[in-house]
């Protein structure tokens, strides 16, 4: 057990720098005395070669797609090309000031231009914006827009946004976080979008739906441009969480699906790192009657003139305000340096983002098929089969199970099943999402996956379904620590390291 | 070709595991009229080596802050970020990792985490940290929004904070698309001609649910003043005071003087400023506003044969329990750039801490002795204490000097028109910072000087 607490040397020992330009002690002189730091912080020191060992050794203790298959469902986790990370590390990316004049910014404002381009095409809309640094940030940025122009409008009493029980938690807290109620309206019985529900709740007040599709059950939804047209009907906008655009890029759009606005998970679908829970990037695309809303900056460009130094491919990029914009969310130009690895994923494809989508889904069909398919020795020993979360002849890029009658059997729920594939060297599957099914594991693989790891995830997967029930709520056994006491964690709250 | 699929030339193969026919067959339940119909109009993909090409002749067209004498801050600062840090926060166990929802095989992240909030919490003097806001402005919002939710109810002026009006425009932008719907009014606090905020006007603020400050200011400005706020505000109205982060190895923490929380940018601990993203927040407060504080925390447990072992905690305030009833809707944060933060803070220690502030600080100083002995320019707060930042007047718009000093491969700092529109276009904010070297300072000396020469002709 390596704690950065024990580490106490000398001073001595320390990472050492350069001796200040002026004089230490008239500098410290400048802050006026009761200003001044009475006590230095409480902070470990050590030496470089004690650290390097320490974040090693915690690294180790970590799972990451390096590590192993990661089928966690709604998150997208495909390799990360490691040209992305390089790219990042050059100084023209690294030692950048956003707010530095645009002659000096032109190669990164060049690779915005390009990225809000792709975005805007590859999802049917009119208008994209980088700033939003996260998903959730995305949604609660077109939100936000969507407000403006109903006050614009003169509709402002519009204050209800409806989502299915079956979306992201993201959706309604965004929501709320502009100020709406939110309406939650019930799936069908076949997990999918009911069109009756969704009928019987707009009206007047409605402001915004908020769905994504393929749902989070990994359906496609047959209704959604009805759904589109009696939200349009009733004078609300439509909103698309596109926490699985990886699923259906260059098959369909959210623009011909009828939606108004989308935000984008470069996190998910543009393999920007999860980082162990971060950084993200979540810019949105509008239609134009959204644009003028939408938070600046945003990259416009016209043909360079012979002068301009530093110009990019005979362009000359600006930054632009739109008009009414909503100002900023981020006080910068949002998470930069996610975009550009993003952009460097994109140029992997180009035009082939397609085959990208068509692999997911194939990798999550394959998968699933695999999985509900054991051969009849197999199905032997198992327990209990996981049912499909959602009837469906196909799935996008993720399916859910539930492990109803595993539990009915012999007593194992969702839970045990997550813990012991930890044991066979898997990441869990999301686990009890969505609510909606009973004992829901969710499983994404991606298109990253080879045919021979699916395969050998489904047999895996079999030998979980077959082991000892005792072995399974106990769970996980080969693990750095075994299973850990959240509800202790919850009730006594240690938060920090301290000396006792 | 794209060489990232390992299946590509096998989808026959597994297609007929399933029955299916073609790629067409999985994409059967897209209805007609939403199918699209044409092919991406995109160009073909490219090889590694043609985008690591495009990569390095793009991003060469920028100009990097260190390429050149440059004194442009105002919340980012490009200082010197140990080699271990970047090289050791990539490695693929922490960089592909996700928020660690098991435990059991993310004791690695979930360590290191609790260790930042530990060296947060003491760096600002607060107990409790979160795991990171996305930055400064979105952390400063969000602590505004938790103290109206703790303290709405015992205040006597109902949904209202005060916000100083030294606090530039970017960042009280995102503060207004934060607040806007809770339906919070926003009050701006007044400062004197020294760039001290006005505690005349703080006393309004008693009975409020929030204040917010900023130490160092906009302007680099150390405000003694701010360390009696909270006594005259007092205990029902929430003193949050945003920091840069660098300045605590040498300035009081705000815990010490009342604060409630301490928001600021984390980003000169662990990455360059990175064109202003990814970078991190920081977010710390005191004990009686955890349960509505943003953002994921870690907590110490134990494993079920009583071994120590790490978790995320609290997550029932969390969006994807409490849905539209959460604290927050902060989902995706800023984890792998706080680990480089821990890295870096860590390997400074806290007397390297301090030696960071110095040196800082002597930057600026150095800076400002040079500047202010060339005629015709002037301190604008000269009675004022600064960190690393300070703002000068000059003789012409500070867009002129810059274009003049750009072409001549320097650049002076940041016109503070930028910052705030409405204030006068001769303003400069000219920002220092461990990497300011004496012959950096000296050429900007000589340029300036120039550049009068050329104003007076």
């Amino acid at each position: 057990m390596s704690n950065i607490f024990s580490f106490n040397g000398a001073e001595e020992s320390g990472y050492s720098q350069p001796y200040p330009i002026a004089d230490a002690e008239q500098a410290k002189a400048t802050i006026p005395t009761n200003l001044l730091r009475k006590e230095r912080a409480g902070w470990p020191t050590a030496s470089e070669p004690e650290l390097v060992r320490h974040y090693t050794w915690l690294s180790r203790r970590n799972f990451g797609i390096d590590t192993g298959f990661y089928p966690l469902g709604s998150c997208t986790m495909k390799h990360n090309p490691r040209i992305n990370e390089k790219i990042v590390q050059l100084a023209g990316m690294n030692d950048i000031h956003p707010l530095a004049p645009e002659n000096h910014l032109q190669g990164l404002m060049s690779i915005f231009f390009e990225m809000q381009e792709m975005l805007a095409h590859c999802a049917g809309m009119d208008a994209v914006t980088l700033q939003p640094v996260a998903g959730a940030q995305g949604e609660f940025t077109a939100i936000r827009c969507i407000q403006e122009y109903h006050r614009m409008i003169g509709e402002e009493h519009r204050d209800k946004v409806i989502v299915p029980d079956s979306a992201h938690g993201t959706n309604p807290a965004s929501a709320a976080m502009c100020g709406y109620s939110i309406i939650e309206i019930p799936s069908g019985e076949d997990g999918r979008l009911d069109l009756d529900a969704l009928r019987a709740v707009v009206g007047e007040d409605t402001a915004a739906m908020m769905i994504t599709n393929p749902s989070t059950l990994g359906v496609f939804e047959p209704d959604i441009a009805e759904a589109a047209k009696i939200v349009h009907e009733a004078g609300g906008q439509m909103y698309y969480d596109g926490a699985n655009f990886n699923a259906i890029i260059g098959r369909t759009n959210p623009g011909l699906m009828g939606f108004d606005a989308v935000h984008y998970n470069l996190h998910k679908t543009f393999s920007q790192p999860h980082g162990g829970g971060g950084p993200g990037s979540g810019p949105i695309g509008v239609k134009e009657h959204l644009a003028e809303f939408l938070p600046s900056p945003i990259v416009s460009r016209r043909p360079a003139e012979e002068k301009e130094i530093g110009a990019c491919d005979g362009w000359w990029y600006t930054w632009q305000k739109p008009e009414k914009s909503i100002g900023k969310v981020q006080q910068w130009h949002g998470n930069a340096g996610a975009v550009v690895r993003s952009w460097a994923f994109y140029r992997r494809y180009g035009k082939d983002l397609t085959t990208m989508s068509e692999h997911a889904v194939l990798n999550a069909n394959y998968l699933r098929y695999k999985i509900m398919n054991p051969e009849p020795e197999v199905l032997e020993k198992i327990h209990a089969m996981p049912v499909d979360g959602c009837p469906a002849e196909v799935v996008k890029h993720e399916f859910t199970l539930s492990m109803s009658p595993l539990v009915d059997a012999v007593g194992v729920n969702g839970k045990d099943v997550a813990k012991r594939l930890l044991d066979y060297g898997y990441m869990a599957p999301t686990l009890y999402f969505p609510m909606i099914v009973p004992e829901c594991l969710m499983i994404e693989p991606t298109e990253t996956e080879s045919k021979e790891e699916l395969d050998l995830f489904a047999e895996n997967f079999h030998k979980v379904l077959s082991d000892d029930p005792e072995i399974l709520t106990s769970a996980p056994h080969n693990t750095d620590v075994k299973r850990v006491d959240e509800v202790w964690a919850a009730r006594n709250l240690i938060l920090r390291h301290t000396d006792e | 070709m794209v060489d990232q699929l390992p299946n590509l030339g096998r989808e026959q193969e597994m297609l007929a595991v399933m029955g299916l026919a073609s790629m067409d067959d999985l994409f059967s339940d897209i209805p007609e009229e939403v199918r699209r119909t044409t092919p991406l109009d995109l160009p073909p993909p490219q090889t590694e080596e043609e985008i690591w090409k495009d990569a390095t002749r793009l991003l060469g067209a920028n100009v990097p802050i260190n390429s050149r004498p440059s004194f442009i801050g105002a919340g980012l600062y490009a200082n010197h970020v140990p080699a271990m840090v970047p090289m050791l926060a990539t490695r693929g166990e922490f960089l592909t990792s996700y928020t660690p929802y098991q435990p059991e095989v993310s004791q690695g992240m979930l360590q290191a985490m609790w260790e930042f909030q530990t060296m947060v919490s003491e760096l600002v003097g607060l107990p409790v940290s979160n795991v990171s806001m996305y930055d400064a402005s979105t952390a400063a919002a969000e602590a505004i929004t938790t103290a109206v939710r703790v303290l709405n109810r015992k205040a006597e002026q109902k949904d209202t904070i005060y916000v100083s009006e030294l606090v530039p425009e970017h960042r009280f932008s995102v503060i207004e698309n934060y607040t806007q719907g809770g339906g919070i009014t926003i009050k701006r606090i007044p400062h004197d001609e020294n760039g001290h905020v006005s505690l005349e006007a703080i006393k309004e603020a008693a009975g409020s649910c929030a204040v917010y400050v900023e130490q160092p200011n906009a302007f680099g400005i150390a405000d003694e003043g701010i360390t009696q706020v909270k006594s005259i505000i007092g205990e029902n109205t929430a003193l949050i005071v945003g920091v840069n982060a660098v300045s605590l190895g040498l300035m009081e923490a705000p815990g010490n003087y009342g604060a409630d929380i301490v928001v600021g940018e984390g980003q000169p601990f662990g990455i360059g400023p990175t064109a202003g993203g990814p970078i991190y927040g920081i977010f710390a407060c005191k004990e009686n506003f955890i349960r509505q504080m943003p953002g994921r925390i870690v907590g110490l447990s134990h494993d079920s044969d009583g071994q120590r072992a790490f978790t995320l905690t609290l997550s029932t305030r969390e969006q994807h329990i409490r849905r539209h009833k959460a604290t927050s809707n902060i989902c995706s944060n800023e984890t792998l750039i706080a680990l480089m933060g821990a890295m870096h803070m860590s390997l400074l220690g806290p007397a390297g801490l301090e030696t960071l502030a110095i040196r800082n600080s002597a930057a600026a100083l150095r800076t400002k002795e040079e500047i202010v002995s060339i005629e015709g320019i002037s301190l604008e707060h000269p009675d004022s204490a600064h960190f690393n930042e300070f703002v000068v007047r000059l003789p012409d718009s500070a867009e002129s000097l810059c274009l003049f000093l750009d072409q001549r491969g320097i650049t002076p700092g940041l016109p503070v028109d930028i910052l705030f529109p409405n204030f006068d276009p001769n303003l400069i904010l000219i920002s220092c910072t461990d990497q300011t070297s004496i012959g950096d300072v000296e050429l900007l000396s000589a340029g300036i000087n120039a550049w009068i020469q050329e104003v007076r002709k």
